[in-house]
């Protein structure tokens, strides 16, 4: 029943998988449940709205870039490889995690029709601010998910999506590195392994 | 008499059990192991070196072959009846069938925490496999949470766990799934741990047994069906996607067990007078 409510929490979260960041200052606990509060209504007015699935796409991308630290999310997966990635590779690796991010976004969408988005509290964890919230859908179990936020460039930004002490940003992570190591450490081998997966989405929609 | 067993599916205690499997799936293993161990990368390649002792995956070859062989058994048996089975019941019949399933592991539990020297985990394991297997309709029902009691999953794994034994490498085992050289050490322990192991043998038994486990399976599978699929869509390495899950979920339940363990002051003791 817990890892049930786990794993859905960690799938309902994905849109967000990304969401992480360097160094960033810490946010007051209410105002991280406000800011969470506000991007989940607007998360739930896209995705239940009346729009054609392109355009929900399209504005949940823009919500996404406004919301989460998406400019940050690529070194923090990269991790260590991003000492090993050539400046080239590197602004590659980028590019293409922002078109990632992006189908993912589009794949999942339809899955979320019916969404609620109930937001419980918030805490101080490390150094960052948990908010705890509940996704529900309809026929589905309940989620607990967790949003961790930062202060980054003076506005809160979603860092990570927690659910049941799972962080997302270190299982995609390790997803990554899986790749690199696979590969003897080449970054040139992910690039590949993402612009793949890209092509894959593009035939599938 | 065959017998259940759990089955590890993706970090969840789900399934399966019998002396057959258990047969096919220790010698597969073993012969497994002999095959492939992964190469280290040198020590001098420092990221790639360090990214190898993190994932702590001696065996990857072997359980990569291993998680080829379940996905296969997944894709063609076990998610075609589950998404039968989501197609002919409803969302409120599968949490009753979980709440069942969760209660009648209950008694295992119990005893993992009283050897993990959990005193209070163990105390509420009691009281929800007596609340919800009398209020509960046998378990059908959990009104054991709405009266504070919530699950709090755990295994022989884990009570190890509690004893400072080391997860050790990770393993990918046929059937089973994901596990580890400390976790795989569950299934001998799960497979004594039931009610239905303390009870008299029966045909009847036997019947609830082999009926009990299918419906385990199936319910947990069909749980998984949309997760599953959209981690195999947007993952690049899947295998290691449900391996780092895998990791962190069980982190996770020890770090739950330890916080529901705190002790606290009964209100019936009396209280220190205040100055």
């Amino acid at each position: 029943m817990i890892f049930r409510r786990f794993i859905l929490g960690a799938v309902a979260g994905l849109p967000m998988l990304a969401a992480v960041s360097a160094a960033q200052a810490q946010v007051a606990p209410d105002a991280a449940k406000a800011f969470i509060a506000q991007s989940g209504q607007q998360l739930v007015t896209i995705v239940n709205g009346n729009a054609a699935p392109a355009q929900k796409a399209d504005e949940l991308r823009q919500l996404v870039d406004q919301i989460v630290a998406v400019d940050q999310v690529g070194d923090y997966v990269l991790g260590r490889y991003k000492n090993v990635a050539t400046p080239d590779e590197h602004s590659k690796f980028l590019a293409l995690f922002h078109q990632l991010l992006s189908y993912n976004i589009t794949y999942q969408i339809k899955a979320y029709q019916g969404i609620t988005f109930t937001v419980n509290g918030s805490s101080v964890m490390g150094s960052d601010t948990i908010v705890d919230t509940t996704i529900t859908r309809p026929g589905q179990a309940a989620a607990d998910v967790g949003w961790a936020v930062d202060e980054v460039d003076g506005a809160p930004k979603i860092v990570d999506v927690i659910v049941a002490g799972t962080s997302l940003r270190i299982t995609t992570r390790n997803d990554y590195a899986s790749v690199v190591t696979s590969h003897g450490g080449q970054v040139s081998a992910l690039l590949t392994a993402m612009q793949t997966l890209i092509d894959r989405h593009k035939a599938a929609n | 008499m065959l017998k259940n067993s759990v089955l590890r599916f993706f970090g969840a205690s789900f399934a399966k059990k019998s002396r057959f499997l258990a047969g096919v799936a220790v010698p597969s293993l073993l012969a497994g192991l002999l095959v492939g161990c992964a190469t280290p990368p040198s020590q001098s390649d420092t990221a790639d070196y360090q990214a190898y002792i993190q994932q702590n995956d001696p065996l990857e070859p072997t359980n990569r072959v291993f998680y080829s062989v379940n996905d296969k058994i997944d894709r063609y048996a076990l998610k075609p009846v589950a998404e039968g089975y989501v197609h002919i019941t409803t969302q409120p019949i599968r949490n009753h069938v979980s709440d069942f399933v969760t209660n009648i592991s209950e008694p295992g539990r119990l005893i993992y925490f009283m050897f993990g020297g959990k005193p209070r985990d163990a105390g509420t394991s009691l009281v929800r496999f007596l609340v919800d297997s009398t209020i509960g309709i046998g378990g059908i029902f959990d009104p054991a949470t709405a009266l504070g009691y919530p699950e709090t999953d755990t295994d022989f794994g884990l009570t190890l766990a509690e004893w400072g034994v080391p997860a050790g490498p990770y393993l990918y085992l046929p059937v089973f799934g994901p596990s580890g050289a400390r976790d795989v050490l569950y299934l001998p322990a799960a497979y004594f741990l039931t009610p239905i192991e303390a009870a008299p043998s029966s045909t009847a038994l036997t019947v609830f047994s082999y009926s009990e486990t299918g419906l385990r399976l199936v319910n947990t599978r069909a749980e998984y069906i949309d997760p599953i699929d959209q981690i195999e869509a947007t993952a690049l390495d899947p295998y290691a996607t449900f391996r780092s899950l895998y990791r962190q979920q069980r982190a996770s339940q020890l770090q739950l067990i330890d916080q529901r363990d705190t002790p606290t002051v009964p209100d019936w003791y009396p209280q220190p007078a205040q100055k």
